[in-house]
């Protein structure tokens, strides 16, 4: 008897557990939605237009969507029931709604006035897919008064005069514009090609219903073939308004352009800066004395390295955690060959960890070249330049390690540093290391000017490569940012003058459109 | 030097044993929570392992140790391995393989992508790369280093040019008088309040000054002296200040990623707070 | 051809990026999109490179008994033992499961995170030793530094009484305006600092990172 009841109750439960394993489907396993789902009125608001783009997993991803499931509801916690069920793929569907057509009509219905002077252009400076559509409100659009009874205005677009149009957004009353963007991309969902025709139509949307018309809720359903295995929307709303679209316009064609006029401020700065850096260089090779001021960050490095020498210990070179693509590693760059060449001749040790291997791959060649610069090949040890790691606190625990075990007379840090910054640089203090620091990240800055015996702040690392060589062309570009300097501050002072005036025009020449 | 070693021999055998009774002790909270043994045995361990690199992190600020170096060596060998994994199979895999062989995509059971032969370029250029390791043609490597420093120099003079200097100078122009409606009004609405006229007119006269003097301060061709040293003293002032203020703004943050390091330990493995 | 070639082709991506900037076709676009893939497939060559060089360094100390040559056999340990777990050798090395690795994720959760995160909350420790060091200078520059860092500090203590609310605002003032001031004139001067050497670098002028001979 005992045992008939414990089978019957092993049975039991593992039906129930059964039953609740199919009751829960994780969530990984269910279908994806369809994305884009747009719901609208047609034929004088007797139609409900739904259209959507394909669920992720319908012919792709894990493609088991067998289609969709429609469902709809006069309210959005009612009951919902099925209206019908779609195959897979994109998809337009036309809802006939219930009107109910026992409410009597009593008076002429209202009905907005159309939008009118519709223009549609191609949309200036870009790549291309889109077109911007103008137009002038509807003569019942009183924006900002509070009996307004226009809501908002809805653009539709289509590849024919005659349709299917969908609709591509929306825009507030009052506004007279609207951007179509689409997608460059062939299988994105609203990819636009270019050199189509496209047609508009612009509708004025308010805020009153047709007796009998309502609003409707909507469910969209990814279903597959096992009816538990399904996903689905929140209730999606249906705006059965009154609504008066416009006439047709168009055709427009989109298209990308050669020249981004908007950019003609940067282009003029380039020009000019270029110009000056080049002209300040040619004066510079033809022999002109150039002036520069003293830095002391600058100067303490070659102090250093002497120190370094006398008390037989090795410098610390750490590059950052930039890539060679980053400028400020390749300043650091020329910084560490200016270093390892007096490095190389004053026969100290070198050390340089690196965070990124192209940047490791980078120093390697330009410690090899200090070395040869100075004469002494022989002294170079591939080793001298290592990679650690890619990962930033790993870099930092092994450069610490570097710090307190080898305990370099100087440790010097150029280029980009992060949250590091501090550790790095309280280690070294405390291992009595003498500190100079270069770095252009602002935030990092105040923990460097803190923790070290000298910090080039911002431009200064960049200035620092052209002080250390004192070669004319280097120096040259520096006289350069000088001008652009100086260009700068008479701009500020002009700009701040005409601002005052309330004069915008100088302003905006400053003003770069996207 | 005898001492020392017997000081750290006994260290040694401290931390073994308390490591031990620490992993039992885990693999006891585990077991209880209803984890099977073997499962509670390994989330011990491993609970175990992470708080003992942790303090071993931690015993750095004392001074330099065996512990941390095995920590931090662990660390650097793990996580160079765990980089290189996540861009071979994120980038080399997911990105390169689709583009240029499908007997390699189907090996690797990516969806191929159609052949694209300017995919081979990267593949030359990086094989280029590798040449490095040949000290006799290790020279070919440059062109790919040229390659990518070419581009991204180009990227990057436009990208700073229009960000870092066209937009900023743009936003120096700032009204030297805020919302001016007469004396009368000025005087009677007088109040330090953020909002206020006076101190956001004194507001946007300190940042076109600081902003003036703090270019000065960047001035590489003149000397420091007369109206120049003057304004660049002014200029490295508000760049002190400003340091001061981000420095005073960060201890916070760094305070609580230290509560969550103690959390770990406390909570999680001494399991003291809840 | 070890110094011209590199040299020339610096030039002439520089320029084409520069140009690609002022053309919004499609087909600059396209470039463009092209170029930034190929710089990081060729990251991936680098990391084998750097791969390389770490097992080099980590080898020689070894091979030559070094100091501490013992830790770096921890090193290649955690490496190696990474990367058969990365790549899954030994269960199914055919499909992307190697980041899914039981013990590649478990090496990831249990000793990166930890020491990661450790590493980062050190920072708590150094920040205050760092303004104790700036609390012994004694200079203007550095006492500006301490008091506005003070000020920022302080400014949600409420035991200063009557004086709190003014700090507080002093604080915000702090952080809106002259951060603001100092933060622009830096971007500037960095922005000029960038182009210029970005300029250098395309005209050839700027080559130390291409090396000798």
């Amino acid at each position: 008897m005992m045992h008939k009841l414990l089978i019957v109750m092993c049975l039991l439960f593992i039906a129930g557990a059964g039953y609740v394993s199919a009751e829960e489907i994780p969530d990984s396993l269910k279908p994806a939605l369809p994305s884009d789902i747009t719901i609208y009125p047609d034929s004088g608001g007797n139609v409900a237009v739904i259209y959507w783009f394909p669920s992720a997993d319908d012919g792709a991803g894990k493609n088991i969507v067998t289609g969709y499931a429609l469902y709809r509801s006069p309210s959005p916690k009612g009951s919902f029931e099925v209206i019908d069920t779609v195959p897979p793929g994109p998809n337009r569907y036309i809802d006939f709604l219930p009107i109910d057509t026992t409410v009597v009509d009593s008076g002429a219905p209202f009905s907005p006035a159309p939008v009118t002077e519709v223009t549609l252009a191609d949309k200036d400076n870009d790549h291309g897919h889109a077109v911007i559509v103008k137009w002038k409100t509807s003569a019942d659009d009183i924006a900002g008064s509070p009996s307004n009874r226009v809501l908002a205005y809805n653009v539709f677009r289509a590849e024919s005069q005659s349709g299917p149009y969908l609709m591509r957004g929306q825009s507030a009353s009052g506004d007279t514009q609207y951007d179509d963007v689409g997608s460059k991309e062939r299988e994105a969902r609203d990819y636009m090609p270019d050199y189509t025709d496209y047609y508009y139509i612009i509708r004025t949307k308010t805020i009153e219903y047709h007796p009998g018309h309502k609003d409707y809720f909507y469910i969209v359903r990814s279903i597959t073939d096992n009816p538990d295995n399904y996903r689905e929307t929140s209730p999606l709303q249906f705006d059965g308004t009154i609504y008066t679209d416009s006439q047709v316009y168009g055709p427009v064609q989109c298209f990308g352009q050669w020249f981004n006029s908007g950019l003609i401020p940067v282009l003029i700065f380039v020009i000019c800066f270029t110009a000056i850096t080049v002209f300040m260089i040619f004066r510079a090779r033809r022999g002109a004395e150039l002036f520069v001021r003293r830095l002391a960050g600058i100067e303490a490095v070659d102090e250093a390295i002497g120190r370094a020498t006398e008390m037989g210990k090795p410098i610390l070179y750490v590059l950052g955690l930039g890539t060679a693509a980053e400028i400020a590693t390749i300043a650091s760059f020329t910084i560490l060959g200016r270093v390892a060449k007096k490095v190389a001749e004053y026969q100290t040790g070198l050390i340089v960890p690196c965070y990124d291997p192209i940047v490791m791959t980078v120093a390697q060649e330009t410690v090899k070249a200090s070395y040869m610069d100075a004469g002494r090949p022989d002294s170079y040890d591939e080793n001298m330049v290592y990679f650690v790691t890619q990962s930033q606190f790993a870099y930092v625990a092994a450069v610490n390690g570097v710090m307190l075990r080898e305990l370099p007379a100087t440790n010097i840090y150029m280029g980009k540093f992060f949250a590091e910054s501090l550790i790095l640089a309280e280690t070294g203090a405390l291992a009595g290391s003498i500190q100079i620091a270069g770095t252009d990240e602002i935030a990092q800055i105040p923990f460097f000017v803190v923790a070290c015996d000298y910090t080039l702040i911002g431009e200064e690392l960049y200035a620092a490569s052209a002080y250390l060589g004192r070669e004319p062309v280097l120096l040259g570009s520096l006289k350069a940012q000088d001008y652009a300097k100086a260009a700068v501050m008479i701009i500020a002072i002009v700009g701040f003058i005409t601002i005052n005036l309330n004069w915008d025009w100088f302003v905006n020449l400053f003003r770069v459109a996207n | 030097m005898a001492v020392t070693k017997k000081i750290s021999l006994l260290i040694l055998a401290i931390v073994i044993v308390l490591f031990a009774v620490s992993w039992i002790a885990k693999t006891g909270t585990f077991e209880d929570t209803g984890m099977p043994l073997g499962l509670s045995v390994r989330d011990g361990f491993l609970v175990t392992f992470a708080a003992f690199l942790t303090l071993s992190i931690f015993s750095f600020l004392y001074k330099d140790n065996p512990y941390y170096k095995f920590a931090e060596h662990l660390f650097v060998g793990v996580s160079a391995a765990y980089w290189m994994c996540v861009g071979f199979w994120s980038t080399f895999v997911g990105n390169f393989i689709p583009k240029v062989s499908e007997g390699l995509s189907n090996f690797f059971e990516v969806p191929y992508k159609g052949f694209d032969v300017f995919y081979f370029i990267p593949l030359i250029l990086g094989i280029m790369l590798l040449l490095r390791m040949s000290s006799k043609i290790g020279w070919i490597s440059r062109w790919s280093l040229a390659f990518i420093v070419g581009t991204t120099a180009g990227l990057n003079l436009i990208r700073y040019m229009r960000s870092d200097f066209i937009s900023q100078v743009s936003n120096t122009f700032v009204p030297l008088v805020v919302d001016w409606q007469g004396f009368g009004a000025f005087f009677s609405d007088l109040s330090l309040n953020a909002s206020g006229q006076l101190i956001m007119t004194m507001s946007n006269w300190v940042i076109f000054i600081g902003v003036f003097c703090g270019i000065i301060y960047f001035f590489f061709s003149k000397e420091h002296s007369g109206f120049f040293g003057g304004a660049s003293k002014v200029g490295i002032w508000v760049l002190m200040v400003t340091f001061g203020a981000s420095f005073g703004y960060t201890v916070m943050g760094r305070v609580s990623l230290l509560v969550g390091r103690l959390t770990f330990l406390f909570h999680d493995w001494l399991g003291l707070i809840n | 051809m070890k110094r011209q070639l590199p040299l020339s082709l610096v030039f002439i991506f520089g320029v084409f990026m520069i140009i690609q900037y002022f053309v919004p076709h499609e087909s600059s676009e396209w470039i463009f999109e092209f170029l930034l893939d190929w710089i990081y497939i060729i990251g991936i060559f680098a990391l084998a490179l750097g791969i390389w060089s770490l097992i080099r360094v980590s080898w020689d100390k070894i091979k030559y008994r070094k100091d501490n040559w013992q830790y770096s056999l921890v090193t290649l340990l955690g490496l190696f033992a990474m990367i058969v777990f990365g790549f899954d050798y030994l269960r199914n090395f055919q499909t992307a499961e190697g980041l899914q690795n039981f013990m590649f994720v478990h090496f990831f959760d249990y000793i990166m995170i930890p020491i990661q995160a450790t590493m980062f909350s050190l920072l708590a420790f150094f920040i205050a030793s760092a303004a104790y060091r700036a609390f012994r200078a004694r200079s203007i520059l550095a006492s500006l530094l301490l008091i506005a860092a003070l000020i920022v500090m302080l400014r949600f203590n409420p035991y200063f009484g009557p004086i709190s609310p003014y700090l507080e605002k002093t604080a915000s003032w702090l952080l809106n305006v002259p951060n603001l001031a100092a933060k622009r004139a830096i971007v500037i001067g960095v922005g000029l600092g960038i182009v210029a050497t970005a300029l250098k670098v395309i005209l050839g002028i700027e080559r130390a990172y291409l090396g000798k001979d």
